[in-house]
């Protein structure tokens, strides 16, 4: 048994460990906040893009496997874009989306995978494995993303793809379900597919297009495609500071619980002491006797 | 035929004007349309400009910039990169915007060169000039 000293010191940095871990867990409940305003305030925006692609493609019909984006491109390599956290203690928030990424991997070759990495957990770990990192992408900080920078990164991904080198591309993230369940998943972003359009939707009567169908839908859909990086990496953010919220917490009320059991055998020892020195006085006054 | 149609203008960031009117204005890519009660179903591809609306709590204006207008059933759904209401359009980013454009056009559009930082120039070069003159004509 570790000496009384011992234990106070244990039951000390127990104690500055708690403080620390409620800390983090404090900040990242703002943080959630904050991009679950986000995440809640770009979503008439997607909607509404989505809405506008469905009925215009249900508008257009066949024309639309005509247009470059809906087929699969030249190239036999496939793209990824993979949004991870940059900062670690977040419970299994990468390591589920790694396993995840593992299991889409098994059986396609792997040496003919790039990857665009948002995170800088993400890059470690495939570099570490020799995975093909193209790009990571580190400007702007993930926190401070916003629709444009988004955008940004859908247009690079789009004119890879448009460039020819890939046959496809996909988006490795965590969807935010709620605020305890987050689901790792790899979803196909390029090339576009009439379903994922929901172009079998509502077939709307004539509307007045300005300028024609077509130039709208040209227009429309790099928007859409960014729309989707933007709620993606939106998703990705929230799932992120949900899941280490969750293990802040966690980590808070195992040290508390840690401390209290310390603390009930530091008492312990503390009265043993005292009960050995009461009864060496007694002894020792008898004696005098 | 007057009446009230409701407008929304979404951007990605917020819903920045939720309202009804009873006649909106906006600048597409081939020029200005006007909505009033009863338009025919419309999408347009919108341009740089101002989006005017006149209502019973009178008339106001709007900076857009891109996008897209849908009018179906008396609602006009406005899905816009920016949108900022006169006071707050910045009118000294805008006319250093303005300068900055001008040069980059001044200097490449002789050299035939660099087809896209000239289409990129001219574009930025719309926005500004349209910035300074919404916020001219509304601020006072």
């Amino acid at each position: 048994m570790a000496g009384i000293k011992e234990l106070r010191l244990r039951i000390k940095s127990v104690g500055s460990i708690k403080q620390i871990t409620r800390a983090m867990e404090m900040v990242a409940s703002t943080k959630l906040r904050r991009f679950q305003d986000r995440a809640v305030a770009s979503r008439p925006y997607s909607e509404e893009i989505a809405g506008l692609v469905s009925r215009l493609s249900s508008m257009l019909g066949d024309d639309m496997e005509d247009q470059p984006l809906f087929s699969p491109g030249a190239g036999d390599r496939t793209l990824v874009l993979l949004i991870t956290s940059d900062r670690g203690l977040c419970g299994a928030f990468n390591t589920n989306l790694f396993r995840e990424l593992e299991r889409w991997l098994a059986g396609r070759d792997v040496s003919k995978h790039d990857f665009f990495v948002y995170g800088r957990k993400g890059a470690q770990y495939l570099t570490s494995r020799g995975r093909n990192v193209t790009r990571f992408i580190t400007d702007p900080p993930m926190e401070e993303i916003d629709y444009h920078n988004a955008a940004l990164t859908g247009r690079m991904l789009t004119s890879e793809f448009a460039g020819g080198a890939y046959k496809d591309v996909f988006i490795g993230y965590s969807a935010f379900e709620s605020m305890v369940k987050y689901t790792p998943q790899i979803t196909p972003f390029l090339p576009l597919t009439p379903d994922a359009l929901g172009g079998a939707g509502e077939a709307q009567s004539e509307a007045i297009m300005e300028p024609d169908a077509k130039s709208i839908f040209e227009s429309l859909v790099p928007r859409y495609l960014e729309t989707r990086i933007y709620n993606s990496l939106l998703e990705s953010l929230t799932s992120e500071y949900a899941s280490r919220r969750f293990a802040m917490k966690n980590a808070t009320d195992a040290a508390d619980d840690m401390q209290k059991a310390l603390k009930g055998v530091y008492n312990r020892k503390r009265q043993e002491g005292i009960t050995k020195e009461l009864l060496d006085i007694v002894g020792g006054t008898e004696a005098v006797k | 035929m007057a009446g009230p149609i409701s407008l929304r203008v979404i951007t990605p960031e917020a819903v920045t004007l939720d309202t009804t009117c009873s006649s909106i204005s906006f600048p597409t890519t081939d020029g200005s349309v006007g909505v009033l009660k009863g338009h025919a179903p419309m999408v347009a591809a919108l341009g740089v400009g101002e989006l005017q609306l006149r209502g019973d709590a009178g008339d106001s204006a709007m900076f857009i910039a891109g996008g897209f207008a849908e009018v179906r059933d008396n609602v006009v759904r406005v899905v816009t990169d920016v949108s900022e209401p006169p006071t707050e359009i910045d009118v000294e980013r805008a006319s250093k915007a303005a300068e900055r454009a001008r040069a980059r056009l001044e200097t490449n559009e002789s050299a035939e060169g660099e087809h896209l930082d000239v289409l990129r120039a001219r574009a930025s070069l719309a926005r500004a000039i349209m910035r300074q003159q919404i916020a001219s004509k509304y601020r006072r």
